[in-house]
Parts: structure tokens; sequence; C-alpha cells
């Protein structure tokens, strides 16, 4: 399919704009979401013609397509975050701040500026701050459309606006301008809206201008990298593509500068690989969005077996794995010798966020078997393995025919006190847990210092019981002058609110 | 000083001494199978013991920033006894694995018929499965231990760079000087070797093909002698060089031979940076 993807610069807040331009190039990426801030490309310092004139030609030589961000933390006040909005008093600021962002965005030949509505302060009522939103997008919005770059107005988690039908009212309030279009995080889709992320992209696709792209889980606004979150990317990826949007998809990852190059790396691999095989996922795919209560989540954190083999297409193996994969098929029994060699075939690289060459390349072998033979050889490869072994065939558990049939070695990692174990069984395959034993592990990972992200579908899972004894671990804490991890800490207090404990 | 412990048995060991092993330098360490205080009484029990020497003892070493490798054999003494004997069709499968970098202890205890089995079956398998091997040399008639040892190790066809002849002293060391074979030195509180009688023996015979190693276990034992040995070399005038050879390149040259012995990053810092699940990480 044809996405073109692209990188926002707030993801690489670290390096100098002309470096981050040219890792990105270096990658492969399309283009960049540039967010104007004082450290790149400050539309308040001097010299910005030379500046944006100088930019425009390097992008060019790149070969980098460009859309403006907005959304700066301190560029316009230093003590209060994303201050002023269009909302506040002071709401000409930001006016002024946009229009730049659009003669900017007009210099560059950027394919839209993005906003956003910002928090409503607490002072403004929402009548007048409602007003205040129609009147500047409608005076930013005359501008773009002369200048002849689109608005992409973003709905945002926590914001004023915040979803999909809060845009829908404000397109309307505002006429419907054809230089008023959508801002589409994939995320927020899956943090917030009650449809499934590709019915979102489906029912925003007309108005799509720019589209940024992470993974999330439900309910907690955080951009998290891809395979961490809950989303199922190449069904929402096909349904991009289907509707002929030809923007940018940009990588909105503003908290993980610290790493930015190896991130972005990443990232852009697993898309091409979600993007490059989403056909035939999209027609097993379940539908995503909210489930019913016990019914299984389709595991963004688990990429479908040839979503791994392609992964793996990177890795200098001398054809190693081509090689093991003909000879498992042919006789599954081989099996238990290629297993343990695979580290030192593959290598131990990340391919794809979460899985690192030989864990995949092990699911792969697992998955190649027939599925009479999977679970026997599931088991005895686990009982035999060293800890990498077992950890992947713990993790590759979910890939595999084999329903519910192997829960005995989540069992048997969860008696451990190796937290690559316990961490590995706690994955999609532990919905086959009873909620005893489910609930007694996620406790053994606060205990352990497992960070709760391990745990697949927590916030649809954690119950009532699982909040009381959190409580109770709180309380030993408590007495011990120790605190919770901040992870479980905040799971307690999310169980509270929502239980009415 | 940077330490690479050739033979060191941690599973006896507190989190105490990897602690102090970090501190000290130590930041590899070779784990060779053998014999618990406590004889066992079956194969289950060996499977058990092999799968902690590749599994849960990596990951204690790991907590402290110590790579930790493995061998795997059945024992010599533990050879004797017919309800082990079975441990031999289980060695095979831990050859495989990623952190078993020879096959080892063999050799002999008290040169019975059934140790002679087992040694010349198991270097069979070093040579089949690629891999350097780990002779232990017996307590009692040593020398004609170290001797007979060496006959099977010529017989078997293994090349002997790939081979250490372990637990020297200054009666056996000439032995095995001319064959080849490389040489291993346990330093212990009272028993085997001393650092002092060590640096002397470095001062005769040069520092190529010679392994230090603490061999520290359950019985009283140091796993800091390494340390204290390079520090009685450079107090004898060795330089840093001869030091770093002695107690890093020769030990990492000789399990390097395996084609799995993984020493990357182990110049930083002992900070346990492969651990993908700690906590932060920015």
């Amino acid at each position: 399919m044809n996405l073109r993807f692209g990188y926002g610069t707030n993801g690489f807040a670290n390096h100098r704009l002309g470096d981050a331009l040219s890792v990105l190039a270096d990658l492969g990426y399309d283009g960049v979401a540039l967010t104007l801030d004082h450290h790149h490309l400050d539309p308040y310092a001097p010299g910005l013609a030379r500046r944006v004139s100088g930019l425009a030609t390097r992008l060019m030589e790149l070969g980098l397509s460009v859309v403006i961000e907005t959304g700066a933390r301190y560029l316009l006040d230093p003590r209060r975050k994303h201050a002023p909005t269009l909302l506040h008093d002071e709401r000409e600021v930001r006016l002024d701040f946009l229009l730049r962002a659009v003669s900017i965005a007009a210099d560059l030949g950027a394919e839209a500026v993005s906003c956003w509505s910002g928090v409503r302060p607490p002072a403004v009522d929402p009548q007048l701050a409602w007003d205040r939103l129609v009147d500047g997008c409608a005076r930013l919005t005359e501008a773009a459309s002369k200048a002849g770059v689109p608005v992409g107005f973003e709905p945002e988690p926590g914001m004023f606006v915040q979803d999909l039908a809060g845009w829908r009212t404000l397109h309307r309030a505002l006429g419907m301008p054809r230089a008023f279009g959508l801002t589409l995080d994939l995320g927020h889709c899956r943090c917030l809206e009650p449809e499934p992320v590709a019915d979102c992209v489906v029912a925003a696709a007309p108005w799509l201008v720019n589209v940024q792209i992470e993974d999330m889980r439900r309910g907690v606004h955080e951009h998290l990298e891809f395979g961490e979150g809950e989303i199922e990317f190449p069904p929402v990826l096909r349904a991009l593509a289907d509707t002929g949007y030809r923007g940018l998809v940009g990588v909105e990852l503003p908290r993980h500068s610290h790493a930015a190059p190896d991130v972005a790396r990443r990232s852009l691999s697993f898309l091409r690989a979600a993007a490059g095989q989403s056909g035939g996922a999209a027609d097993r795919a379940p539908a995503q969005g909210q489930r019913a209560p016990g019914q299984r989540r389709p595991a963004g954190a688990v990429p479908a077996p040839d979503v791994l083999r392609a992964a793996l297409a990177a890795v200098d193996d001398g054809g190693w794995l081509d090689e093991a994969l003909r000879r498992v098929a042919a006789d599954p029994s081989v099996i238990s010798r290629l297993f343990p060699a695979a580290a030192r075939r593959c290598g131990r690289g990340e391919i794809l966020p979460g899985w690192t060459a030989d864990e995949a390349a092990r699911a792969v072998l697992l998955a190649t078997l027939p599925a009479e033979r999977a679970v026997a050889h599931a088991r005895e490869l686990y009982r035999h393995g060293d800890a990498a072994e077992k950890r992947a065939v713990l993790r590759a558990l979910p890939l595999l025919p084999i329903g519910p049939s192997a829960v005995e070695l989540l069992h048997d990692a969860i008696r451990t006190n190796d937290t690559r174990l316990v961490a590995a069984a706690l994955g999609p395959y532990a919905a086959h847990l009873d909620a005893a034993a489910w609930r007694q592990a996620v406790v053994k990972c606060v205990f352990m210092g497992i960070p709760l992200t391990c745990v697949d579908d927590l916030d649809h899972r954690a119950d009532s019981e699982l909040a009381a004894m959190l409580a109770g671990v709180a309380d030993e804490r408590h007495a011990a002058g120790r605190e919770l991890p901040d992870d479980a800490a905040a799971l307690l207090a999310h169980l509270k609110a929502e239980k009415g404990i | 000083m940077r330490i690479f412990d050739p033979h060191v048995h941690m599973t006896s060991r507190t989190t105490d001494d990897y602690e102090a092993m970090a501190a000290a330098g130590v930041r590899a360490v070779v784990e060779p199978s053998f014999w618990l205080g406590q004889p066992r009484t079956s194969p289950g029990s060996f499977a058990d013991y092999f799968d902690a020497l590749i599994g849960w003892e990596p990951f204690r070493a790991g907590q402290f920033g110590i790579r930790h490798f493995a061998t795997i054999a059945l024992n010599p003494k533990e050879a004797n006894d017919p309800r082990c004997r079975e441990v031999l069709e289980l060695v095979p499968r831990y050859l495989d694995k990623d952190a078993v970098v020879a096959v080892g202890e063999i050799g002999y205890d008290a040169m019975t018929p059934q140790e002679d089995h087992a040694f010349a079956a198991q270097l069979a398998l070093a040579v089949e499965f690629d891999l350097p091997a780990l002779v232990h040399t017996p307590h009692r008639d040593k020398v004609r231990g170290t001797q007979r040892s060496l006959d099977v190790v010529k017989e078997s066809g293994i090349d002997p760079g790939r081979v250490v002849i372990d637990h020297l002293n200054e009666v056996t060391v000439e032995l095995v000087r001319d064959t080849g074979c490389w040489l291993g030195f346990s330093i212990y509180p009272d028993t085997k070797m001393s650092p002092p009688r060590m640096v002397e023996l470095l001062r005769r015979y040069g520092t190529e093909r010679m392994l230090v190693n603490s061999a520290a276990d359950w019985g009283r034992s140091d796993p800091l002698l390494t340390l204290r040995t390079g520090e009685a070399m450079l107090a004898a005038g060795f330089g840093q060089d001869e030091v770093d050879r002695v107690l890093w390149r020769n030990p990492a040259a000789f399990y390097g031979q395996s084609g799995r012995l993984d020493l990357s990053d182990t110049d930083a810092p002992a900070d346990f940076a492969g651990n993908s699940i700690k906590r932060g990480g920015a």
C-alpha cells in the first residue's frame, strides 16, 4: 500500500533540527511533522525569513515533506504549558503564533498546519470558551485558505475539543469551510473514541489533512512505541490506505527523545512491516475497540508470524532461518536443536518494538509446526530451554493454534523469580489464566518491580479484588515507609475511582 | 582491573559474594557443573541443576552486572553412581545452549572404569559439539591422575588447545606445560594454590595459556582470590597488561573458542543494561 510515513520533530527534542532531518531522511522517512519551538525554527527569533528559506532548501535536498505542528509546550509562556490557548484571555498571542505558523507553512510548502483547542482554563466558562474557539478558528482558517495551506484541527484527549464528535460540532459551527480539516491521531482514537480505530479512520476520511500515529492503550493518554499498546495496526493502515489518504502519517512520540534515532528506526520498520502485510491480516482481524467483558483483545502486542518473518528479513543470518523453517516444515522434530541455536544465528538485536531477532525467529519456528504437534513441542522446548528459550516460548504461545492447552507453562513461569519469565507470562496468552492466578501474578509484578505495561489487557481485566490486593500491598508499604511503584499506585487509584471502593 | 573468573560455583554463593565480586572488577564468570556436597540420586536432580546453570544463576549474576556462562557434564565422582549414569544422555541437549561454553568438569576422581567411560564419552561430545573441554584433576593420586587425563585427552583426538587441565600446582604444572593444553590454577585460602605461590609459577612459566580461578564453591573458599592474585602480581613487578592477560584475555580466549562467549558491553561499568524490563531506562 502507498502510505507516506513521517516523524514528529518533537520526538527529537535533543537534536538540532538539521541533524534530526538528516537522521530521518537517512532512515527512509518521507517527511517530518515540524513542531515550531524555541530550538526548532523559533518563529520569534531573528532572521526568520532566512532560516525558513534555508530549511525549505534543506527539506528539498533531503526529499522530505513537511507539516507544521503548533503544540510546543513553553514557546509562548515559559511558566504555563501550552498557554495561552485560543480560549485564554490572551488568546491573541496564540492566534498571532498560529498565523505565523501558516506563513511559515506556506513558505515551506507544508501540507498542513496542525493545531488544537487547548484545555479550558477554569476561569473561562464553557460558552465563552466555545465562542472564543470558534472565532479563533474562523480567523485562522481564513488566513490558511488565502495561504493555500489547510488547517488540521486535532482533537486531543483532555482538551476542550477532545474527540471526533467535538471536531464535528466545531466544523459545523465554522460553516464547514474547505480549509478547515482534521488532524487525526490514531492513538487518541484507541484511547477514547467509541468506535474501533479503523472505523474512526473511515469516518474521518473526507476531512483528513494530517495523521499522527503511535500505539496507545484504552483510557490512557500516553504515546507508546509500537507494540507497547493495544492497537492492531495492519487493518488500521489498510483502512487508511483504502480511503485514498495521501498525506503524511507522522509518528508522534514526544517523550522518546532520549532514544530518538533508535525509536525512529524501529518505528519505521514496524510501520513498513504492518503496512506490507495488512491485506491478509485485515481479513483475519476481529473488530477493534471496546470489547464485551471476557472477550479476547486482538493483541497489538503480538505481531502475526508473517510480520515477524518480514522484520527478520533485515537480519543477516546467511540464510539460516529460511533453511531452518524449511527443515522444520519437513520434520518437526528437528526444532529441538534449531530452537536453541536461533540467537547465535540471528542475533539478539531488536527488530520490532519489544521483539528481538532471537525471540522473533523462535516464534516463527514454533508457528511453522503443524497444529497437532505445536503443544507438545512448545512444552518440550520450554522444559529444556534456557531462560531466553523459555521466554521465547511464552511469548509465542498466543501465535500458536493451541487454545488454552499450554497454560501450565504460564504457571511454571510465574512460579519463578526471574522477572523476564514472569513478564513474558503476562502477555496475551494470560487470558487463559483464571482470575485468581492472574491477580496473583499481577501483584507479583508489583513486588518484583516489573512494569505493569507488560500485563496484557490490564485495564480491562483489573477488578475490585485486584484493587483490594493492591490496597493491601500499599498498606504494608506505607507501614514500612515505602510507596507503591507509580504504575501500581495509578492503577489502584483508577480502580478505586472506577469501582467505587 | 577487569576479571574473568573461569571457574567458580556461584550456585553455592550468596548475593554478598556477587556484590563483592562486582566491586572487585569481576565482570564475567564460568560456572562448571560439578558435584554438590550432597550426592544426587537421580538424573532429574541433575536436569534441575543444569537448568539453574543456564536459567536462574545467569539471572542472579546479571543483577550484579556479571556475565554468567556454564560448562555442562556428568562429573567424575557421580559418574560412579549407577543411578546417575543416565545423565550422560541429558548432557547433549544442554551443549546446544548459548551460555554453555565448554564440556566440563570431566576427568578423574578415583580413576575407576566408570570414570574412564564418562570421561572419554564426554570428550567425544566436546568434539561433536565443537566445544572446549574443562578437565578436573583429582585430589588424591594427583600426579598419576593428571598424567592419565592427558593420555585420555590425547586419545580422544580433541585439539589440546581446546582443553584446560585444571587445579594444577607446582607438582603437576610441568606435566601439562608442553602438551598444548591450557593450564588452570585454583587459588584457595588453604589448599590448592595461594596468590604468592601462583605469582611464583607465573614468574617461572610465563603467562601464556595460564588461567587463574577461585573455584569458589560450597566449601571454604574465596571468590576474591582472583583479585588478590592480580594484586600480588602487581606487587611482584608484573605490569597491568600481564595481569589483564591472565585475569581477562586468557580466559576470554580459551572459552571464546566455543563461539558463544558474548562479552559485548562488559567494558562498560557494571550496570545491568541488558535487562529490558528494569524500571527507568531514559
